[in-house]
């Protein structure tokens, strides 16, 4: 112990009344849904992919939508946030402003447009399913072309995972349309993650 | 200026203007040129006589490979003793220089051109060593050549710069001249290599280059090198090998003159591209930089600093 | 403007407004300081989930908000070693230059190139939707500059390479 130089503890954290330790579990409101396990979440994502594959893309997704695992664990939360995924890749282009109108619409649909926000954030941040842990350093060499040209265009490669980023974003696009910024900023300060 | 030109310009001029009949004064001077290579201009007994004396540090390398013929045939009538420090001067007697324009111009461009003379001998040794194998070879199929002049002559190396070094191998169908290069840094190792890789392939897609010398290049020592003694390898790609296949039809007599010139600038032409690149990137960076400014500025509103005064005319000043 | 990069911007630009709402708010820690409590994370309290927007792997933007201060890291895209190597000597030189561009990070947050700051003063100072604008525009024209540099670069080898090439025949 003697070696141990206390000029460089923070001794604020040792403190349980500095803000440092602040109990976060105090910000989540009382009203939280019971805690979901990883199976229940692979219940309910049977569920939505039934009703999607029976045509019912709007219901799907308010389903899958009003069972968000807020008090889940992080293994629940992984599974729900793949039929979450699931559900958005199965809807063109063309019916996205309309599902959107339907699900945020009637009671609840706020929190429906907030959540499916809370998605399509966590969505961006977590890497795709096909690109993996891909290191930006590998095939990074001109050699490589071999041809008469070492002048490729800039913006035609996608990266890995392009393809389901695209589909967030103009996910993300149609939600702001409709629910504007306020959106953003809930999933911003809200404590209860998806 | 894209080419590089062969001559020192600094002694090109210096001596111009002595040789026009201006009124001679004392000179002094040490002029600088590529690969560390120094001149020393002097007037040392009076000032008609010019000494020019010339030190390169691989001098002695090209001893072995004939440079003192070269120069002898180049500068006979001129030469002294070399000063000392110095590998090989010459000494101009202004007062009995050639009497027409012409072998005067001629004379300048020669002493400028001092440093390429040095250096050419190993290439032209190459040259000629390599006529002498091509004319044995001729008189044997390939498969019966007797193994001496199917590999060719010994690989002449010239280690002209600290880290760096020409090598030199005739062969009876080829010469191939190998230059090892040295990357101070990451930016200049990667733009030599987009460099590089364009020298590589200039050749395949350019139909008025067909005939140009093949270009290689690698990060470790071709196998015509195996065997020299001296040679770098390092794990960072920090040396790149630069290989140029000279064919016959760049060896013969009357071609021979301009290509050793050329090819002898190689290195300083490539590094001084990698150079000019940076530089360029660099003012376009700056340029970048000032919009980008500018186009946060915008955010900042418009100040509204306008002068207050009092009634009877007194204006405040804020105290800042 | 390629297809996939107009919802990308829009997205940063929705999320970007949200995130700059800032106030002004006095360290917890100590008295008479008022520290951005992004940096100084102070209090799991005062910062907010972060956001991450990204158009693929090698394109990303990290939002991390906090009461008042919000950090804004870019992940330029690189897809060789040129690159790489134009991207960092672009960034290096822009944040050389820090100073003068108020809202700029030193150093990049680890696995971005570059980070900007923006605390609740230079929102009180300068006008939100502009400073939204420049992150857009800047967004924009890095890319650009990037692709334009590295063109340029090939060009002038090509050329050079050529020139050279050309008087031994």
């Amino acid at each position: 112990m003697s070696q141990l130089n206390y000029r460089t503890i923070n001794i604020d954290v040792l403190d349980p009344e500095s803000s440092v330790n602040f109990p976060m579990v105090t910000l989540l409101p009382p009203n939280l849904p019971p805690p979901e396990t990883s199976s229940d979440a692979a219940n309910v994502a049977n569920q939505v992919r039934q009703l999607l594959r029976s045509g019912d893309s709007e219901g799907a997704l308010r389903h899958v939508l009003d069972t968000a695992p807020l008090g889940g664990d992080d293994r629940a939360k992984e599974v729900h946030m793949a039929a979450v995924i699931d559900v958005l890749q199965g809807i063109r282009q063309s019916e996205m402003t309309r599902v959107l109108e339907g699900v945020c619409s009637g009671e609840g649909g706020s929190e429906r447009a907030d959540c499916l926000m809370k998605y399509l954030y966590k969505g961006m941040s977590s890497p795709g399913p096909s690109s993996g842990a891909q290191s930006p350093h590998k095939s990074m060499s001109p050699q490589s072309t071999g041809g008469f040209s070492q002048i490729q265009a800039r913006n035609l490669g996608e990266g890995g995972g392009g393809q389901q980023m695209s589909v967030l974003l103009s996910w993300h696009e149609k939600l702001v349309e409709l629910t504007g910024t306020g959106s953003i900023v809930r999933v911003m300060t809200d404590r209860r993650t998806v | 200026m894209l080419l590089l030109d062969y001559q020192n310009v600094l002694i090109q001029s210096l001596l111009t203007e002595r040789f026009s009949g201006a009124p001679p004064v004392s000179i002094d001077q040490v002029v600088s040129d590529f690969d560390g290579v120094t001149f020393h201009l002097s007037t040392p007994e009076s000032k008609t006589k010019i000494l020019i004396s010339i030190n390169v540090k691989c001098f002695p390398e090209l001893v072995q490979y004939n440079a003192q013929q070269v120069l002898e045939r180049e500068y006979g009538p001129y030469i002294v003793a070399p000063e000392p420090g110095y590998d090989f001067s010459v000494l101009i007697d202004l007062e009995n220089l050639p009497a027409e324009q012409e072998a005067r111009d001629e004379l300048i461009m020669k002493l400028a051109l001092m440093k390429r003379n040095a250096m050419a001998a190993p290439f032209e040794k190459a040259f000629d060593e390599f006529a002498k194998l091509a004319e044995e070879a001729s008189r044997y199929t390939s498969e019966s050549a007797p193994q001496g002049i199917k590999e060719g002559g010994e690989v002449m190396a010239i280690h002209y710069r600290e880290e760096e070094a020409i090598y030199i191998k005739a062969s009876f169908d080829r010469v191939t001249v190998i230059f090892s290069t040295v990357f101070r840094e990451e930016t200049d190792r990667i733009f030599g290599k987009v460099f590089l890789q364009e020298f590589v392939d200039a050749r395949r897609r350019v139909l008025t280059l067909q005939n140009a010398p093949q270009v290689l290049f690698r990060n470790d020592p071709p196998l015509e090198l195996e065997g020299v003694p001296g040679l770098q390898r390092s794990a960072e790609d920090k040396i790149s090998y630069v290989t140029f296949v000279l064919f016959p039809r760049h060896l013969t007599p009357q071609r021979r003159y301009e290509n050793i010139s050329h090819i002898q600038i190689f290195r300083d032409y490539f590094h001084y591209h990698i150079k000019a690149s940076k530089a360029y990137i660099h003012t376009r960076m700056r340029k970048r930089t000032a919009d980008f400014l500018q186009v946060l500025n915008r955010a900042r509103p418009e100040n509204e600093e306008r002068e207050r005064k009092t009634a009877s005319g007194r204006t405040f000043r804020v105290q800042g | 403007m390629s297809q996939s990069l107009r919802p990308y911007l829009q997205c940063v630009r929705a999320s970007l407004t949200a995130a700059l709402a800032l106030s002004d708010f006095a360290s917890q820690t100590s008295e008479r300081h008022n520290v951005p409590e992004i940096e100084a994370q102070s209090s799991p309290e005062l910062l907010l989930n972060p956001l991450t927007i990204s158009r693929n792997e090698n394109e990303k933007v990290l939002i991390e908000p906090s009461v008042n201060s919000v950090r804004l890291s870019i992940r330029i895209k690189q897809s060789d070693e040129i690159e790489h190597i134009l991207v960092h000597k672009f960034t290096r030189f822009l944040t050389q230059r820090a100073e003068s561009f108020f809202i700029l990070r030193r150093k990049p947050v680890k696995g971005y190139d570059i980070s900007f700051l923006v605390c609740n003063a230079h929102t009180e100072a300068m006008l939100k939707h502009k400073l939204v604008d420049f992150i857009i525009q800047f967004m924009e024209e890095v890319d650009k500059e990037i692709s334009e540099m590295k063109l340029f670069l090939n060009a002038r080898a090509r050329f050079v390479a050529e020139s050279f090439l050309t008087p031994f025949d």
